[in-house]
């Protein structure tokens, strides 16, 4: 019986890890290809598209012959094929040239700093996001074999203080890359970085206790299960909800320090910010726990305002292995529409003032909070 | 595990947290040993709470976080205001009875 | 259960020594971190989830980052020239070993139990909630006003007057 726990537990944690990699990977790609897009570029084209089966496999031997034929037409043509079109689409360059180019790189460590501080950075940036994963409900229950299976890692009853908790943590994988990179470009951007980070974790701790106080439970599960039945059950159309999901997706932004607010690592400025002494695969993972973040975002707003993987109009089976499955591609359809949003976002606004950006998080949303708190509170208390 | 176990896991984190107070002279470790054996504290009351299984002892915690929180802000900034003056956070360079 | 709690407690007993011992204050702290995360472990072990996560929240996400926040805004010079002498740590040291002693001794007797185990007693949000709205009702009030005189004490202490006179001139 234990066994069979533990053994639910890693295969869980295995799906949802390899889930985060392939959101990570997807806004990665979206990033390159859509910024391109956007910039009327033609953007990552070349790895890979030009594959031709040609040559490959020709053969003077008449027995061979027939073997070779087959291989050709049947498995080494339709893989190139695929190769091109992947190639074309720039998938191959960023996914995987990338990648490998990373690895291969020199691992430069600055002068006089602690090589293990040096390699915290990174980890503290991306360890806490894929472990926030770990709360976050990804299908309906189903049951299989007589066990009812929940696909969640870690059934916390204090699911969205866990996320709060790891949202703060992420902040020291920036303050260790600013203090490690031993120059002034990473320390202003570290310093800029982390009080950015602190000054909007506040409204965002103010709106989950909104919601907190709207769904009545801290557990994520049971807040996607309060939204079920009609659209109205969806959290933006319930009492407050626009106000919260407007304080959250700006939050969101400024947290993963992209968009608008991405005066961390201004590169007019302040060449890279707090990554400017990183390189090959430690630079990488910055940018791996970033797009792990902006999914783990649009998997919050997802979960809060738009029903987690409710469809609208329509009621599936409960317990059925295969209504799991629709639910969660129904939800990951929803999460890869608010990745590609706040991408599009990304590239189309300029940055801001960073005294623009103070003055947002700590004058304008945190008091709008606060309001919204209040307001909602009053509106619980009349609907009961 | 029994409670006496965390007890003295407590015991030790305090005693600890009471040595660097003495010895270090950077006003912000000092801070940061006043924060370690608070938390031992918070060890221990957390450790009764369970072995009278009642909650006052968690609600106690949830207090001395929040005094925590107060002297945090509040004594970095004495800290910062200490060092515009002094150029120094060394707890012997502060003896003019004033910031 | 057992090995968590050996695992733990070998993580914050290092890293605790590693708060006085480390030269360089931001060596500390982030030692420091990794012992407030140990016992918000221990919270998790002792069933009191909620305060293990407040704990995290609280503690290394606010005060930690704080200290570090201010220990890199005052980069310069923060190597500590002095340490208070041989006389100090032997003194204090051995208060500190005889007070362990005597109080584990104390402890051991009493409490060698694990005590009531009721899970009704859980700390969990409702629960707490309860107990702290209910029976500490004012102490939780009276927290916010302390909060709020935290505030705004402190961002009167940290503001700067454009043109102070230094010096014998003006007490502050």
């Amino acid at each position: 019986m234990a066994g069979v726990g533990v053994l639910v537990l890693f295969v869980k944690g295995f799906i949802v890890q390899q889930l985060t990699l392939g959101l990570a990977s997807f806004c990665t790609w979206v990033e390159r290809k859509g910024s391109a897009l956007i910039q009327d570029r033609v953007g990552a084209n070349r790895a890979g598209a030009f594959f031709e089966v040609g040559d490959l496999l020709k053969t003077d031997n008449v027995l061979l012959q027939p073997i070779a034929f087959v291989v050709r037409t049947l498995v080494l043509a339709p893989t190139l094929a695929l190769v091109r079109f992947l190639g074309v689409l720039g998938v191959i360059n960023t996914l995987l040239n990338d990648a490998l180019k990373a690895l291969l790189k020199e691992d430069f460590i600055p002068e006089g700093t602690s090589p293990f501080l040096h390699a915290m950075g990174p980890f503290m940036a991306v360890a806490p996001v894929f472990l926030a994963y770990a709360v976050v409900p990804l299908a309906p229950d189903f049951v299989v074999a007589g066990y009812t299976i929940r696909p969640q890692v870690v059934e916390l009853n204090a699911g969205l203080l866990f996320l709060l908790a790891m949202g703060s943590l992420a902040v020291y994988g920036v303050i260790l890359a600013g203090l490690t990179g031993n120059n002034k470009f990473s320390l202003l951007g570290a310093l800029r970085a982390s009080a950015q980070m602190i000054s909007y974790e506040l409204a965002m701790g103010t709106t989950f206790a909104t919601l907190v106080l709207v769904y009545g439970s801290l557990d994520l599960y049971e807040i996607v299960m309060a939204q079920a039945g009609s659209v109205m059950n969806w959290g933006i159309l319930h009492g407050t909800g626009i106000v919260s999901f407007i304080i959250l997706f700006v939050v969101g932004m400024a947290e993963t320090k992209r968009g608008p607010f991405d005066m961390p690592e201004s590169e007019s400025e302040l060449v890279a910010g707090y990554f400017t002494e990183y390189s090959g695969m430690k630079f990488l993972l910055f940018w791996l726990g970033e797009f792990a973040e902006i999914a783990l975002f649009s998997l919050i707003l997802t979960i809060f305002f738009f029903g987690g993987w409710h469809i609208p109009f329509v009621s599936l089976p409960e317990g059925v292995w295969w209504a799991a499955l629709v639910g969660h591609a129904v939800l990951i359809g929803k999460v890869l529409f608010f990745c590609v949003l706040q991408i599009v976002i990304r590239w189309t606004l300029p940055r801001f003032r960073y005294d623009q950006l103070m003055d947002l998080g700590w004058k304008i949303l945190l008091p709008l909070s606060l309001v919204n708190l209040v307001v909602a509170a009053v509106i619980e208390l009349s609907l009961k | 595990m029994s409670t006496s176990s965390y007890l003295t896991i407590s015991i030790i984190l305090f005693s600890i947290g009471t040595i660097g107070f003495v010895v270090r002279r950077n006003a912000i470790v000092v801070f940061m040993c006043v924060e370690l054996m608070l938390n031992a504290v918070n060890l221990a009351f957390v450790a009764f709470a369970r072995h009278h299984g009642s909650l006052e002892g968690e609600a106690a915690v949830f207090f001395v976080m929040v005094v925590a929180a107060a002297e945090a802000a509040v004594g970095l900034a004495i800290i910062i205001a200490v060092f515009r003056n002094h150029r120094s956070i060394e707890t012997s360079d502060a003896d003019h009875l004033r910031l | 259960m057992n090995i968590f709690f050996i695992l733990l407690s070998a993580i914050a007993l290092s890293s605790a020594l590693g708060v006085i011992l480390m030269r360089n204050p931001i060596h500390s702290a982030l030692c420091l971190i990794v012992n407030l995360v140990a016992i918000a472990g221990y919270f998790a072990l002792l069933n009191a989830h909620f305060l293990a996560l407040v704990q995290i929240i609280v503690y290394a996400g606010a005060i930690m980052v704080l200290v570090v926040f201010v220990l890199m805004l005052l980069n310069s010079k923060l190597e500590e020239q002095k340490s208070a002498g041989l006389f100090m740590l032997v003194v204090s040291s051995v208060f500190a070993v005889m007070f362990i002693v005597h109080m584990s001794k104390i402890y051991g007797a009493e409490f060698s139990t694990s005590g009531v185990a009721s899970a009704s007693l859980q700390g969990t949000v409702a629960n707490l909630g309860r107990v702290l709205f209910t029976q500490y009702v004012f102490s939780f009030e009276a927290s916010a006003v302390l909060l709020m005189a935290a505030i705004v004490g402190a961002a009167m202490l940290a503001k700067t007057t454009p043109e102070r006179p230094r010096g014998d001139g003006e007490r502050v």
